[in-house]
């Protein structure tokens, strides 16, 4: 065999043997979107692989894994995540919420305020040891266990030898501990517990320094029983059933947290379209995407075409120089910008407002509050945006520019003219031929514009009185962010998807535009 | 004379410097700011001018060993992140580039027009699809879990793996398929003829592709910040736009020294080829 071809199914064992390792896992974990994206790809692997066949694929491959991982797979998850009610609460499937719900305990009245007498040991490597004096018949003796090692550890036993006459006698090995040794180590005796059987534990109560301590029985028994038959739960505290509705189970009204995930079919976007108060936040947020997209490549190109115009001379000094600082504020990273403007622009101590005081001394005005008012928010978000966007635009405006063949211009000049309708009838409409679809890729692009908005205003200053968590600078993948991690009101996934499928709809609405009036698809093609 | 003449030049060039001067001071102002406010000796927002009366370094030498700004972890992870990610991207999108450019099979155009629509869609739209996800992942195989530099590079892999392929098609399509098919007649395998002549002749565009890739990794947020919880595990992006929010007048000096350590090189790495990342070749625009 080639050593190619050892080298091949070596992988192979190895990949193999990995997802051989995951499989049960995932189904264990119930994550079953998992499970069927690791099966896509290692029936892939193995399919392209193992053959002698698919040569291309062979080389395409190992890319369009990830590609397919984590571009394609998200979007078809995410599109299933937008039917489901999947949020804070609804997190786990059924039968897990079962599982947590049935875990619970809770300690039966009668059961409660038991005292009797306590006696702690320490053996010779310093572990706890308790004696619980509850009556004739139960002397109980065994170690002093945390609360995550009752479950594993062995009941207290019987042990009426340790006490003879009212007197305690240590068996060999163990240390009576003093009500003064006990204070000393009363932070760590606090956690232990002696387990005297399935539901009932002994713990330390109060440390006396004179005599027995005190301890407290307090019983633990499971709080629900699931009944598989009925689909229901029963709480055996209160004794009532608590049956299971769509997404929790429901006990007199209340319902139990945690619930589960379930299909809810269009309900997200039903919410999203008609209950008036998200449907608000909604469309305020859509258009003012709209607008900031819009205005924000609008004030760009005008500032970039007007600044390339202005050095498009020949012999104007120094044009390297003003080319080469126009260009960096694009060389800087956007997420460094945007932490520099906020200091700027802070409404208190920032070099904007000291600027402008004079101007509000004359006018009389209270200084604009940066970042804090609708208007001020807004206007600071597109004035930061052409910062950053402007020296995009005047690059690509002055290559146009500099590309626009000399003898049109100088042919209009001939026919009378002016230098103004030179420009409007010749010069704009040319630049706009290779330059519009860079503008609609600008559009596109700020859009989604996630890092500038969210941290330069973080979406705000908020709106007051909506549903959700949303801000009058939030655009709609920023919306989406509040919606899904950081809103502060728990996690909607479900709701947050829903809105990236409009978003999906709607970059695939502008490609669809772009891709109409621009000639960008046959440049496509001609690389295809 | 002297005015008429000073008027003739106004006219043609006076004004254009004036208008440039303008806009210089507005490109340039929040950089020189930032800048000379890192080395500044005064304390806060509060009092801090274009041109500081003394000069110290006391702001860059805050920003290490102190355990609440762990500046020079979150730049270590941002590097390794931002070359590990970047280098394989190019290199899986080379070999996919290679089977596109030279290898004559079903579908291509097909799987090329999937590829180039697939990436019209930035991957960061279906963030909470990748959360759950990595959520899932991160029970079955916690080493690429949430949280984990690992998983992160995983993301940023399918991020633009497809686009870069399809650039490279392109530049691999303008090598004159005579040079491989001389090496074919002469008995070299596939992978030969790929790694002794095609990835050598089309390493340029490699180099410019590894830049823009980690040019862009370097500067996203989104993704870092939805999966990195641990503050020793953040990037420059998460860390200072996550640390310095509370109190921009006190850490004013330290919020200018880390941001000039952020930004320089990616500047620096931006204006050298700045010719090639505009050019053209991103069809649209990396970043803001």
């Amino acid at each position: 065999m080639k050593k190619s071809t050892v080298l091949r199914y070596l992988f192979l064992a190895v990949f193999n043997s990995f997802i051989v390792y995951a499989v049960p896992l995932t189904i264990t974990f119930e994550s079953w979107f998992l499970l069927s994206l690791i099966l896509i790809i290692g029936l892939l692997v193995n399919i392209v692989y193992f053959s002698d066949r698919f040569l291309p694929m062979k080389w395409i491959l190992p890319g369009m894994i990830f590609l397919i991982s984590f571009v394609v797979f998200p979007a078809v998850y995410n599109t299933f995540v937008s039917f489901t009610n999947w949020s804070t609460g609804h997190i786990l499937t059924k039968s897990q919420a079962v599982n947590i719900l049935e875990s619970r305990t809770f300690t039966p009245e009668d059961q409660q305020g038991i005292e009797f007498d306590l006696y702690v040991f320490q053996d010779e490597s310093f572990e706890f040891y308790y004696l619980a004096d509850i009556d004739e018949q139960n002397i109980l003796f065994g170690k002093a266990v945390t609360n995550e090692n009752i479950l594993d550890s062995n009941f207290a036993q019987h042990e009426p030898s340790f006490k003879q006459n009212g007197e305690i006698f240590p068996p060999d090995g163990f240390n009576l501990l003093t009500g003064k040794d006990q204070i000393a180590n009363s932070t760590t005796l606090q956690e232990l517990s002696l387990v005297i059987d399935k539901n009932t534990r002994a713990q330390l109560f109060k440390i006396s320094v004179f005599g027995a301590s005190t301890g407290l029985l307090s019983s633990t028994s499971q709080l629900y029983t699931f009944d598989e038959s009925t689909d229901s739960i029963t709480n055996n505290s209160t004794n009532t059933t608590c049956l299971a509705e769509i997404d929790n189970f429901v006990c007199n009204g209340k319902e139990i947290d945690p619930g589960w995930r379930v299909f809810v079919g269009f309900d997200n976007y039903q919410k999203l379209f008609s209950n008036q108060r998200i449907r608000g936040p909604l469309s305020l947020v859509t258009k003012w995407t709209f607008q900031f997209a819009f205005v924000t490549v609008l004030l760009a190109f005008s500032v970039g075409l007007f600044l390339s115009l202005v050095l498009n001379k020949e012999n104007l000094k120094f044009q390297r120089i003003y080319r080469a600082i126009f260009i960096l504020p694009y060389a800087i990273p956007a997420f460094v910008s945007v932490l520099v403007w906020k200091g700027l622009l802070n409404p208190d101590y920032g070099v904007i407002n000291t600027w402008l005081s004079p101007i509000y001394e004359i006018l009389e005005i209270e200084p604009i509050q940066w970042l804090k008012t609708k208007e001020s928010a807004r206007s600071a978000v597109l004035l930061v945006n052409t910062w950053l966007g402007f020296p995009y635009m005047f690059l690509i405006t002055t290559g146009a520019l500099q590309s626009i063949p000399k003898n049109l211009i100088e042919a209009a000049k001939v026919d009378g003219a002016s230098s103004l309708q030179t420009f409007w009838r010749i010069t704009f409409p040319l630049l706009m031929v290779s330059i519009s679809p860079l503008l609609i890729g600008s559009f596109a692009f700020n859009f989604n514009n996630f890092t500038l908005i969210f941290l330069l205003s973080g979406g705000g200053p908020p709106v007051i009185g909506s549903e959700v968590a949303v801000g009058w600078t939030d655009i709609l993948i920023s919306f989406s962010y509040k919606l899904a991690i950081s809103g502060g009101r728990g996690n909607l996934f479900g709701l947050a998807s829903t809105v990236s499928i409009i978003i999906f709809a709607l970059v695939l609405l502008i490609s669809a535009v772009s891709f109409r009036y621009t000639k960008r698809l046959e440049r496509i093609y001609g690389n295809i | 004379m002297g005015t008429f003449r000073f008027n003739i030049w106004f006219k043609e060039f006076g004004w254009r410097h004036i208008v440039a001067l303008i806009f210089v001071i507005f490109a340039i102002y929040p950089i020189l700011y930032v800048l000379t406010n890192s080395f500044a000796d005064f304390a806060n927002l509060t009092n801090s001018k274009l041109i500081p009366d003394s000069l110290t370094l006391k702001h860059y030498k805050l920003l290490s060993g102190n355990p609440l700004v762990p500046y020079s972890d979150w730049l270590y992870n941002t590097y390794k992140i931002s070359i590990i990610a970047a280098f394989f991207n190019v290199f899986l999108g080379t070999l996919a580039a290679y089977a596109f450019s030279r290898l004559q099979f079903k579908g291509r155009r097909a799987s090329l027009l999937t590829l180039v629509i697939v990436q019209m869609f930035p991957s960061f739209l279906a963030f909470v699809a990748i959360y759950l996800l990595f959520f899932q992942i991160s029970d079955v195989i916690p080493i690429m879990g949430l949280g984990t530099h690992f998983g992160l590079i995983l993301v940023y892999l399918g991020g633009s793996i497809g686009f870069n392929s399809w650039l490279i098609k392109g530049f691999m399509d303008t090598i004159s398929p005579s040079l491989d098919e001389a090496a074919k007649v002469d008995g070299a395998s596939e992978f030969q003829i790929f790694s002794k002549i095609i990835a050598p002749l089309t390493r340029p565009i490699l180099i410019v592709i590894f830049v823009i890739t980690f040019i862009g990794i370097y500067s996203d947020y989104i993704l870092a910040a939805i999966f990195l919880k641990d503050k020793n595990l953040w990037t420059v992006a998460v860390g200072i736009n996550t640390v310095f929010v509370d109190d921009f007048n006190a850490d004013w000096g330290v919020i200018a020294a880390s941001s000039v350590i952020a930004a320089t090189p990616i500047a620096m790495l931006f204006i050298f080829f700045q010719k090639q990342i505009t050019g053209g070749l991103t069809a649209g625009s990396v970043k803001g």
